[in-house]
């Protein structure tokens, strides 16, 4: 088992939104709701464009399950972060807490009343069993139990967004910042995955990763 | 004032020109780090952390240009620490003084025999507004409660699947009984705010509550005693407009309003709706079985003349001499006064 996370190379990201249809291909997302989304700081500047690919990042410290009023989300032995849209009452406050903007909310009524709450599942379905119709039709298509990692992550032509063991893809970033001598910067781990080096536990009481490396 | 004008001009000239270069320096510093020490791009990441900043993106939607914000980090900690710990606290701390009060003190109870002659004290309009909104209180109420708490009281107790169910419904109900709690509060505040203004007498009321909540001594008051027009003036129009105004926010968030707002709207209503619990749990004791005969006239609106001497002697001196008309909305010619059958 791993602890699996995102990575963003901003250095490297070209705002193809390659990850974006991905995942609205592979989960079937429905319409007014994008699971990820990349988002670009000084559009049209030469020299001073970067482009980020932000989704759920699956935290360590999740505000969202601390926050939510029904407990809906829990975490896999994989450290991915789920949920439950059964209990779900679409309330907004993991809105609200999440520093990323992932969770979604398709419109259930008048007055944008807000439907289950959907989000970035890192391509793990949800508690429902493994592949079955019921976790497709909800949380979308079940990768990891198919052996596979994260659509976004698979399809990005310049493997600008990693999907992964926290550990493998910190080292192939390391070794890519050495390469190039720039870009040190892992973009949302310090919010995602706490302070201090890449790869920070999660906090006491968390279901720990088996078998991360140190 | 030429002069003057010339100055302002002067003035917002430099202001718009200082703002625009800042945005040039802050887009120049990042396009000259990439050359000088490509190694930090330090600059890059003060633009992306800057709170609520909005940029590029193809995706729609509310923020969807923000790439992180941290006052959600802020929000969480201010709703699970403070507002919880202390909000679930106090109205625990009013109901065990309540209790306290009830089993040290007891009711008030009448002093004289009810002479049976029986007064209306509220009219039917009155009835209805104030049972309106006390029930919708009730609902939204124990659902908000539901919804803060519930996960730390009632789930461990009863389970996901019915807890769920419970919340689902505690949501729906908060939300589509809200709008007839505000407007029955309305009504209620342009119904009862001539008898709420304060009067002279209210400040003995003051002075001799305690000898009247202790001893049963006779404090004269008007059709509403003083306690019952703090009450008036601090929960039914201050902490409701409180609780509505934030609760509106929460409620349509089809205006598009930014996750900033909707914390601090969040942070108002809790604790709002927190002290309008506990207080509102006096008034309940008060109005049930604090006070003997108090919760009957709210029920038939008619008052016995003995509790009405007893409790409002002003009143009740106005309205026999009929310098007041008794109750609410009377209509004409209708009974004041009723002997009991």
């Amino acid at each position: 088992m791993a602890r699996m996370k995102f990575l963003v190379d901003a250095e490297r990201c070209i705002e193809c939104n390659g990850c974006v249809t991905a995942c609205k291909q592979e989960n079937e997302v429905p319409w007014g709701v994008n699971r990820r989304r990349v988002v670009t700081i000084n559009d049209g500047i030469v020299g001073a464009e970067k482009s980020i690919s932000v989704a759920c990042m699956h935290c360590s410290d999740a505000p969202c399950m601390a926050v939510c009023p029904v407990d809906v989300f829990y975490r896999t032995d994989d450290g991915v972060v789920l949920h439950d849209k059964d209990l779900c009452i679409g309330c907004g406050y993991c809105f609200y807490a999440c520093p990323f903007g992932a969770p979604q909310f398709p419109q259930a009524g008048a007055f944008g009343l807000r439907g289950k709450m959907d989000k970035c599942t890192f391509c793990a379905g949800g508690p429902e069993p493994d592949k079955s119709e019921t976790e497709f039709r909800k949380y979308g298509r079940n990768r990891l139990a198919e052996g596979k990692l994260p659509a976004c992550a698979e399809m990005c032509s310049t493997k600008a967004l990693l999907g992964g063991d926290g550990d493998v893809i910190a080292d192939i970033y390391r070794e890519r910042v050495l390469r190039r001598g720039k870009g040190s910067e892992v973009w949302g781990w310090g919010t995602a995955y706490g302070p201090g080096k890449p790869g920070a536990q999660p906090p006491a009481g968390q279901p720990q990763p088996t078998g991360a490396r140190s | 004032m030429k002069l003057l004008t010339s100055l302002c001009l002067a003035l917002s000239v430099l202001l718009v020109g200082g703002m625009a270069f800042a945005q040039q320096s802050d887009v120049q510093q990042q396009q000259e780090r990439r050359l000088v020490q490509p190694g930090n791009n330090a600059p890059v990441w003060r633009e992306v952390r800057k709170e609520a900043q909005e940029h590029t993106t193809t995706v729609r939607g509310r923020e969807t240009g923000v790439l992180v914000q941290s006052a959600g980090q802020t929000w969480r900690q201010i709703r699970n620490g403070p507002v919880t710990f202390y909000g679930g606290w106090l109205v625990v701390l009013a109901v065990l003084i309540i209790a306290a009060f009830y089993f040290a003190r007891g009711s008030i109870k009448l002093h004289e025999r009810p002479t049976g002659r029986l007064i209306l004290r509220f009219g039917t309009a009155e009835q209805v507004v104030h049972w309106t909104s006390a029930i919708s209180f009730c609902v939204l109420g124990l659902s908000g409660l539901t919804l803060l708490f519930g996960k730390y009281v009632l789930l461990p107790v009863i389970g996901y699947l019915l807890f769920g169910w419970l919340t689902a419904l505690a949501k729906n109900l908060h939300n589509f009984v809200a709008p007839l709690f505000i407007l029955s509060v309305v009504v209620m505040i342009v119904m009862w705010l001539r008898d709420n203004l304060p009067r002279a007498y209210d400040f003995q009321w003051f002075r001799k509550s305690w000898a009247f909540m202790m001893h049963g001594e006779h404090v004269p008051s008007g059709r509403f005693n003083a306690g019952e027009k703090v009450w008036f003036w601090l929960g039914v129009i201050g902490l409701s407009i409180a609780v509505s105004w934030s609760g509106v926010i929460l409620l349509f968030p089809n205006f598009d309003q930014t996750r900033a707002v909707m914390q601090e709207a969040w942070i108002w209503h809790a604790s709002a709706a927190l002290i309008y619990i506990a207080i509102a749990l006096g008034h309940i004791y008060m109005g049930t079985i604090g006070v003997e005969g108090a919760y009957g006239n709210m029920r038939t609106g008619y008052t016995d003349e003995t509790w009405a001497k007893e409790h409002h002697q002003i009143w009740l001196d106005e309205t026999k001499s009929g310098r007041t008309a008794p109750g609410g909305a009377v209509p004409a010619g209708a009974p004041h006064m009723k002997e009991k059958s």
